[in-house]
Parts: C-alpha cells; sequence; structure tokens
C-alpha cells in the first residue's frame, strides 16, 4: 500500500485514526441500548445502526492497518486512553433516549459532510471507502431525523428532553471538524477536497433549515477547538475499561 | 371416464377450504372439529375460531418463548461492551440483535392471539410468566459468552426446529425465519470456544470451567421427562416431541463435538447405551430447575429488576412518540 | 418514505403494520410478518430491519393492517359446485386416446428429449 506521493502517511494516518475512532466510539455508546431500546421494533434499528458504525470503523481501522503495518485490533484496543482520537461530541455518556438522537443526529449530519470531503479525495483507497460508506450514512440519517423531528414536535416530555440534550452536547458539537495537525498536508495533496473550517460551515448550511424549522438552537462553535479530540473525560475511561477487559485480561491471546 | 361437464355432488364442509369449526355449530361439535383438525395434522390461523384451551395452551407457550429471548439478552449483553476483538463485537452484536428480532417476532405472534405486548411485559416483569431456566444465570467471563453461544443456542436449536411443523401456523411460520436465522449463532459460539481451547493454559482453563457450570442447567432446559400421552401441548401439536427426546437429540449431537476438543463433561454417568440405543446420564436437578424458574436463581430478580428500570427509563418515548397506551 | 407523523393533530397510536418482501429479482411481493409502529416511516424503518437488515430483501411493502381487505369466505372462495371444467385435471383423456390409437393402428408416440 503506498500513500499518495505527497501526502505523509503520519498525514493520513492521523485523519483514519480521527474517523475510525468517532465510528468506534459512536458504535460502542449506541450499543449500549441493546435489549432496553424503547420499543423491540427499535432495538432492532439501534443496534443496526451499533453494527454499522463499528463495520465502517473496522474497515477504516483496517486501512490504517494495512498502511502503517500493523493489526486492526491492536489499533482499536491496545492504547490508553489518552490515545483516542475521536471527538468530544462522543464523549458524553449514552444518556437517555433524548440524548442518543441528538448525539447522532449531530453526528450522522456532520460525517455526512465529512465523508463527502473524502470521496472525491487523491487517495483512491480511502476516497472509495468513503464512498460505501457514505451510501451507507443515508439511514443513518433518515432515522436521527425522523426522531429528531418527532422528539421536538412532541408536546411535552420529549421536545423538553431533546432540548436538554442539545444544551449539554453543545460545547461540543461541533468538536467532528476539530483541524487536524496535519490539514494542511492532506488538503494539498488532496486526500482532502475541504478544509476542517469549510466542513463545518457546510454542515451548518445543512443542519439550519431542520433546526429553525423545529425551533432548536443551533450549536454554537466548539469550546475550545483545538484540543476537540483530545481530553476525554470519565464517560470515555468507563468505556475503555469495559471495552478493553477481557483484552487485557489475557494479554497476547486470541480471541 | 369422466365427463368433464359432469356435475358432482355438493361438497362438505371439510372440503371447502375453510374448517368446518369456524361454522355456527354449538361448542362440542365445533371442539370435535377442531381436535379432528389438530390430528389430521392441519393448521390453525390467528383468525380461526379455537377452544379456550388451545388458545392459552399456544399462548402460554409463545409467550414464555418471547420472554426467553427478551431475557436472554441480558446475560451476553454485559459481554457485547467487553467484545476483545472487532470482529467478535460484531458478529456478538448481530447475535443478540437477532434475540431482540425474535423476541419481537415471538410476542407479535402472541399479540395476534389478544394479549398486550405491554400486558405481557407487565406479567414477566412481576414475576407472572416465566422464562427458560438458562437465562437466570451468572455469566463470568468470555468463556460463558463463548460457551452459551454454542451449546445454549444449540439447545434452543433442537426445540426449535422440532416446532417448526407447529400446528400453530403463525408460531411455525416464526419457527422457520427463526431457525434461519439461528444457525450461524452457534457457528459463532463454537468459533468462540474452539479458538479458546487451542489458545493460552488459562483461556483453555476458563472454557472448561465454563462448560462445569453450565452443563447442570443445559441438562435442565428441555425440562423433566413427561409421558407423551398426557402432555397437552403434544396433543395439540403445538409441539412434537418431549423433552426427553429432545434433550437425547441434544446429546447425540453434541457430545462427540464437545469431546472431540478434549473438554470433560462435568457427568462421570453420561455414556451412550448401545443396546437402548439412548444416552444415560445422572439425574438432572429437577429442584434446581423448579427453583430457579420461579425466579429464585442466582440472576434471576437482578435482571427482572434490571428490564423494570429500563422500561421506567423509556416509559416516556412510548407515551409521548409511539402510542403506546399508559399502563395504570 | 410517504406519510410523516404529525404530532398536534392525533395522539400516536401503536398498531400492526403488515410487511410485504421480494426476495430476488423476478419474485412476487411475499407477506413476511408484522410489525408494530406508529406510522408509515418508522414502519418502513422497522420492516428494513425486521426482514431486511440481512440483506435477504430487494423490495419491501408495509401496509397497515387496518387497510387490508380480508376475503376468507368459503362460499366465494371454495363454493360446492364442480368446477373441474376449469381446471387441467378435468381433463383426463388417457382412455379416449387409447382407443382413438388403437382404432388408427398407431403406438403412442415417443416422448422426444428437449
Amino acid at each position: 500500500m503506498t500513500a499518495t506521493a505527497s501526502a505523509p502517511t503520519t498525514a493520513l494516518a492521523g485523519l483514519l485514526l480521527a474517523v475510525a475512532d468517532d465510528e468506534f466510539v459512536i458504535g460502542f455508546s449506541d450499543s449500549e441500548w441493546t435489549g432496553i431500546a424503547p420499543l423491540l421494533e427499535e432495538d432492532v434499528a439501534m443496534s443496526s445502526l451499533a453494527q454499522d458504525e463499528l463495520g465502517h470503523a473496522a474497515a477504516l481501522y483496517g486501512l490504517l492497518a494495512e498502511l502503517t503495518g500493523t493489526d486492526a485490533d491492536a489499533i482499536a484496543y491496545d492504547r490508553e486512553p489518552g490515545a483516542y482520537r475521536h471527538c468530544r461530541l462522543l464523549d458524553h455518556g449514552r444518556g437517555d433516549w433524548a440524548m442518543t438522537i441528538a448525539r447522532r443526529y449531530l453526528y450522522d449530519t456532520a460525517d455526512g459532510v465529512r465523508l463527502e470531503a473524502m470521496v472525491g479525495g487523491s487517495w483512491a483507497p480511502l476516497a472509495d471507502l468513503a464512498g460505501k460508506l457514505a451510501r451507507e450514512e443515508r439511514y443513518h440519517r433518515m432515522h436521527a431525523g425522523a426522531w429528531l423531528d418527532r422528539l421536538a414536535r412532541d408536546g411535552g416530555e420529549g421536545r423538553e428532553r431533546v432540548l436538554a440534550a442539545l444544551a449539554e452536547l453543545a460545547p461540543d458539537a461541533a468538536t467532528v471538524f476539530t483541524p487536524l495537525p496535519d490539514e494542511p498536508a492532506l488538503l494539498e495533496a488532496g486526500v482532502l477536497t475541504a478544509s476542517s473550517a469549510e466542513m463545518e460551515r457546510r454542515w451548518r448550511a445543512g443542519i439550519s433549515p431542520t433546526f429553525e424549522r423545529l425551533g432548536l438552537p443551533m450549536p454554537p462553535p466548539a469550546r475550545d477547538p483545538g484540543r476537540g479530540r483530545l481530553d476525554h473525560g470519565e464517560a470515555f475511561r468507563w468505556l475503555w475499561s469495559e471495552f478493553t477487559m477481557v483484552r487485557r485480561s489475557d494479554p497476547g491471546a486470541t480471541w | 371416464m369422466t365427463d368433464p361437464l359432469a356435475l358432482e355432488p355438493i361438497l362438505g364442509p371439510t372440503e371447502r377450504g375453510r374448517p368446518a369449526f369456524n361454522d355456527d355449530l354449538s361448542h362440542d361439535e365445533r371442539f370435535a372439529l377442531f381436535e379432528a383438525h389438530i390430528a389430521d395434522g392441519l393448521k390453525i390461523e390467528a383468525t380461526d375460531w379455537m377452544p379456550d384451551e388451545y388458545r392459552t395452551a399456544v399462548l402460554r407457550f409463545v409467550e414464555m418463548h418471547a420472554n426467553s429471548e427478551l431475557m436472554g439478552v441480558l446475560p451476553e449483553r454485559e459481554w457485547l461492551m467487553r467484545a476483545p476483538t472487532l470482529r467478535r463485537k460484531l458478529a456478538l452484536t448481530a447475535k443478540v440483535q437477532d434475540e431482540v428480532g425474535h423476541a419481537q417476532l415471538l410476542y407479535r405472534v402472541a399479540e395476534d392471539l389478544g394479549k398486550t405486548r405491554e400486558a405481557m411485559f407487565d406479567d414477566l416483569l412481576a414475576g407472572k410468566t416465566k422464562f427458560h431456566n438458562v437465562f437466570h444465570y451468572p455469566t463470568v467471563g468470555w468463556a460463558d459468552v463463548g460457551m452459551i453461544a454454542w451449546l445454549v443456542d444449540a439447545a434452543a436449536i433442537v426445540a426449535q426446529q422440532a416446532l417448526r411443523d407447529s400446528s400453530y401456523a403463525p408460531y411455525a411460520r416464526t419457527m422457520r425465519k427463526i431457525c434461519w436465522e439461528e444457525s450461524v449463532h452457534i457457528m459463532h459460539g463454537r468459533d468462540v470456544v474452539v479458538t479458546m481451547v487451542t489458545g493460552t493454559a488459562g483461556q483453555r482453563a476458563a472454557i472448561q470451567d465454563a462448560l462445569d457450570r453450565w452443563w447442570g442447567p443445559l441438562m435442565q432446559m428441555h425440562g423433566p421427562r413427561s409421558a407423551r400421552d398426557t402432555d397437552r401441548d403434544l396433543h395439540w401439536k403445538i409441539k412434537a416431541k418431549t423433552s426427553e427426546e429432545l434433550r437425547q437429540e441434544f446429546l447425540t449431537i453434541y457430545v462427540p463435538r464437545i469431546r472431540e476438543l478434549g473438554l470433560v463433561i462435568p457427568d462421570l454417568e453420561l455414556r451412550y447405551d448401545e443396546t437402548a440405543g439412548t444416552w444415560l446420564y445422572a439425574d438432572p436437578d429437577w429442584a434446581e430447575l423448579r427453583t430457579v424458574v420461579t425466579n429464585h436463581g442466582p440472576m434471576s430478580e437482578q435482571r427482572l429488576a434490571f428490564r423494570r428500570l429500563a422500561r421506567e427509563e423509556t416509559r416516556w418515548v412510548r407515551e409521548s412518540i409511539l402510542g403506546v397506551p399508559a399502563t395504570a | 418514505m410517504t406519510a410523516k407523523h404529525v404530532p398536534g393533530t392525533a395522539a400516536p397510536e401503536l398498531v400492526a403494520w403488515e410487511v410485504f418482501r421480494r426476495e430476488k429479482d423476478g419474485d412476487p411481493m411475499r407477506h413476511g410478518g408484522s410489525v408494530m409502529a406508529p406510522d408509515a416511516e418508522l414502519a418502513v424503518h422497522y420492516a428494513r430491519e425486521l426482514y431486511g437488515r440481512r440483506q435477504e430483501s430487494v423490495r419491501l411493502w408495509v401496509v397497515r393492517r387496518a387497510d387490508i381487505v380480508d376475503l376468507d369466505d368459503p362460499d366465494l372462495l371454495q363454493p360446492p359446485l364442480d368446477r373441474l371444467y376449469k381446471k387441467p385435471g378435468g381433463y383426463v383423456m388417457r382412455d379416449k386416446l387409447a382407443a382413438a390409437r388403437a382404432q388408427a393402428g398407431q403406438a403412442k408416440p415417443k416422448a422426444r428429449s428437449k
């Protein structure tokens, strides 16, 4: 596997790790609804969404593993919590149904814009994969949109809770677009066809008609944007201790 | 020679395509026709007339099955978060998803017999209806996850395959779909077990330990022996095989597969009697089974409490958005 | 996606929707089962999950159970008088053909393999 001539491996690795970690963490959080979602039919639906995200993470870790000559599971599992590069939006615990839906909506719409910026990119393996992921993500946006609509337009508790969720997520909502350290190199090489700043603009333009129609407050700019993929808190530490538990019990074992 | 234009005598009621017990006859006549219909191997649909005994029996059977799929999620759910590789995480998530899906399919069958989903959840959580014994036990490690996915699912499939021809057609059709979906689960389970058995000493020991703990519940799972001629579920052909037939089938297929891995089954009396053509085994602890299925198992109350809490936490979603009626 | 739920118009109600699916190109739509949902948009999501998440369907329909018009009247579907003239089974000609061949001195033609 060769990187494109002008984008160093570290730049590509940084991008892949960020996107893969995002998908991995949201996939784990959402799989917490398994067996306890509000409706059996919805339980099956949320589980598919979680599996999709994990499948996407696996594909991205796989690409990263090929690029760096390592192993996808090792990348996914064998890091300390501080070394994960997912965005802070995904550090919040599973929360109630409104929190899950609000987070999914913010994340899926942002991810859609990010994938678009990779689809036309100069590094074929990523551009191809991004194309496939984008097609799967449409379904995610349909689900998140359908639920955001129902919650926001609900006469009572639904609206209260989704507003509370958006308020809690507000300082971290835009962290999907945290500029990567090697972004200039990625842009110059054409691996990304838009900067993080441009992606964020597009994202806001994309969601504002919906937020306006539903009377929801638009997410503010990210707090401390430079650290949008760092400083993961307690909720993530707990998640990390769960998902690494078995692996750490017998290091080096094959599972 | 047959003259194709000859008018044949008017066909009798049973040959007219709709079962005669649906006609406006006396209860005794309907009951007799219904029994004959079942005895002939014919099927019942949700819209057919049924004697109360049959309706109650099917509902109880399906409801317990649905409850078991739903409660069966909980022992594995803990380990979903802890799956040690991406592939295992995906496989286990898909498997547990299938169990929830099966619960949906089965509750739908029961709902169409006239009991609402909320009423069934109420009864499950109040301890009025039951779920299978195996889901009342703790899972202590990843080895348990493999063991359950392999052998508990295997024991369940043996029973489920025999239900594909149930007299209650909606249940039979659901069982065919479920059996098709289940085959992958056993493969996943067996793969986990074989991987660990050929792994580190710690992994091998964990698998043997899991087998030691799960063998008892597995042997109890199909239930105590019951006489064929007094079993009403067999009479109504809701099910086709006795508990003992299912247990023997399970042993025939799986004992060799367990032993070929070098695992020791914790029953010194277990052996196949060539002359009798059956497996002999230490008598399962039926008292334990009774205690467990009446919700006095090691994890019964904890799991029911977890479910109650989860249900309360999401009540607002059902009541405001989904439209499930508020219960008392 | 068709009808969206509009809260404020009527309280949502969880009802049964029948799911029909086409397994592969050329197959008819077949009944698969049912899902509970408050409206068509969610009914389609759930149908996709319960009857299509394994890529086992190429098309799905959902129909509110209450909208299905059901006919199971045996007088209409299985009326009592003979209708063999409408079915191939009503045209058994074996004996007549044997008589005709005997009369013509002809043997029964061998079936040609295609």
